[in-house]
């Protein structure tokens, strides 16, 4: 072997040494939530506790159920979720499909609005979007919850790039065979901007799941809660074993992560051609 | 101009000021297909922002009716301790925070640009924290600071190390929470980075090679210049990102109802919907807005300096 060839080998081999090192403590916060959650409650009052608990707990998981009504905040969440998703999609693909196929009067006009929206955060729009909340008699409510939160302009202009992008040959074809634009859009369009479509599902499923501050605003009983808020809320309330508190956060977070490794090259693909989460 | 060429202009015009039945038809579709996300923007966000400029005028508990102050809310936030602490702690935490993201990010990206092993694993690995509901970050790294009983101040008293109050003390907090939204958003950073990277023709290096330039070299004129748009762009979005840093800091930082290290997104919820003072609330979000198109305008200035667009 050349001493050239050693010299790349040895490289390879440091360069491993560093990201296996940097991936474990990547992982350390995780592998310490997990054994943790398995601790009894004697495990939790050591001055200098170990990774390994000294008896596998497993009730901690079981316990979170008795502790706060978790079945209600993970069904909140999935309903909340599901249903900013599939809005999400559903209304920017819509409006996208016609900024970028149609022609009608105003509609560059109507598009530098929407595009002007991304400029201002949230914060300035939950207050007044929780009063029209309260006016409408949503505070509290799935509806609150879901509603506001429904339109993109993010998802519009993510879309309609990708939109662009499909040759007009296909929209003129299906044009002259007599279909009406939701046709096109429908059987030609949607298919067609399937990758584009799923980075953007993902991103919306992901940060739904994850958003707490509106959610914090918009509902205050138990029953409307959803995981975030419950987490969150209750950690001094119901939860005084962190054992039991990061059984719970766990049981909130694998689920997605676990999916993500299913998903993880389109997600990645799909943050790349994005630009954001 | 000849009386012909009047006529047949404004015929031409004529014909397209009136659209035929298809152009007709097209249009319908067009307002009908984009009505929904238009109604719903017109509701939730043109008009919660003209609410929000008029209730930035008045003070509101939410029970009397609002009373106009005309700019008393604007001249308050300006001379409010409490907003100058959040304002302090949040750029505290911003601006490192971007510096050391861009950092680490494009260490790990350059090492998982050359055709190693394993990349997809490692790319995951750094990326799990992305993904993780910050609550449960938050709650997962309260636990590694804790004081007493966590893992952190184990390990430090096991090395005989001082062993810090970490998030009852603003100053030891600023730099945890710092180093928790590192571990969470390097992982983004390192995407981008590498899409970045994989966008560098191939041939400028082996030019650079042909022409005897070093490893060291390639990387500083060909890699660092060319990367300077994404770079450009991730400091943008992270400094607006991190200006808003609101959830960590809500989970763990308040401590028996008081957060040691409240930003100005907590104040903004706190004012709001703990102390129902609605318009101030919205007095400081309006600053925040400024406040986060200071800092973009800067970049963007800035931007002619170092950044090279070819």
């Amino acid at each position: 072997m050349s001493p050239k060839s050693i010299s790349h080998r040895l490289t390879r081999i440091g360069l491993h040494v560093v990201l296996l090192t940097v991936g474990l403590l990547f992982m350390a916060p995780f592998i310490w939530s997990i054994s943790t959650s398995l601790k009894p409650l004697s495990d939790l009052f050591q001055v200098r506790p170990s990774l390994i608990p000294s008896e596998i707990r497993w009730a901690n998981y079981s316990d979170v159920f008795d502790t706060a009504p978790f079945v209600r905040f993970y069904a909140n969440s999935i309903v909340v979720t599901i249903a900013r998703t599939v809005g999400q999609v559903v209304i920017a693909s819509l409006a996208a499909f016609a900024f970028s196929q149609l022609k009608f009067p105003g509609r560059d006009a109507l598009f530098f609005v929407l595009l002007a929206g991304l400029m201002v955060p949230d914060q300035v729009l939950i207050v007044p979007r929780f009063i029209i909340m309260r006016e409408l008699g949503w505070f509290d409510t799935y509806q609150g919850l879901i509603v506001p939160l429904l339109f993109s302009s993010f998802g519009v202009f993510l879309l309609r790039q990708y939109f662009l992008g499909i040759p007009r040959d296909f929209h003129e074809a299906a044009k002259l065979e007599g279909a009406n634009p939701f046709q096109v859009y429908w059987d030609i369009y949607l298919p067609l901007a399937k990758p584009a479509l799923a980075a953007f599902g993902f991103l919306t499923m992901l940060n739904s799941w994850n958003e707490l501050l509106w959610a914090l605003t918009v509902t205050n009983s138990a029953n409307m809660q959803v995981l975030p808020v419950g987490i969150a809320l209750f950690q001094g309330q119901f939860f005084t074993n962190t054992g039991i508190l990061l059984a719970a956060a766990n049981m909130a977070t694998f689920p997605l992560l676990i999916a993500f490794l299913f998903f993880q090259k389109q997600l990645v693909e799909g943050v790349a051609l994005s630009g954001l989460k | 101009m000849s009386v012909v060429e009047l006529t047949s202009t404004t015929r031409h015009r004529r014909r397209s000021f009136r659209p035929n039945r298809q152009a007709r038809n097209e249009a319908k579709w067009g307002y009908l297909l984009i009505a929904p996300m238009m109604i719903g923007f017109a509701i939730f966000f043109l008009i919660a922002l003209g609410a929000s400029l008029l209730l930035s005028l008045t003070t509101w508990d939410m029970l009397s009716s609002p009373v106009w102050v005309g700019f008393d809310n604007y001249l308050n936030v300006v001379r409010d301790a409490e907003f100058r602490n959040a304002l302090g702690n949040t750029v505290a935490i911003a601006v490192p925070n971007v510096v050391l993201r861009l950092v680490f990010s494009l260490a790990l990206a350059l090492a998982l640009n050359s055709n190693i092993r394993f990349r997809a694993f490692y790319r995951v690995l750094f990326f799990m924290p992305v993904l993780t509901m910050p609550v449960a970050i938050g709650t997962i790294w309260k636990w590694l600071y804790d004081p007493a009983f966590g893992p952190i101040n184990g390990a430090l008293g096991r090395l005989g190390l001082p062993r810090p109050e970490w998030l009852s003390d603003p100053k030891t907090a600023v730099i945890a929470v710092v180093v928790v939204l590192l571990w969470s958003s390097v992982g983004y950073d390192m995407i981008i980075f590498l899409a970045g990277l994989q966008a560098i023709p191939r041939d400028y290096y082996d030019a650079a090679a042909l022409d005897g330039a070093g490893s060291w070299q390639r990387f500083r004129d060909i890699t660092v210049p060319l990367l300077t748009p994404t770079t450009f762009f991730l400091s943008v979005i992270g400094v607006i990102f991190s200006l808003q840093v609101f959830d960590l800091v809500y989970v763990m930082t308040r401590i028996d109802q008081s957060n040691q290290l409240p930003t100005v997104v907590y104040y903004i919820y706190e004012e709001g919907f703990r102390n129902f003072r609605m318009g101030y609330a919205i007095t400081v979000a309006w600053f925040l807005l400024a406040i986060i198109l200071v800092f973009t305008l800067i970049q963007f200035r800035l931007q002619r300096r170092w950044v090279n667009y070819t």
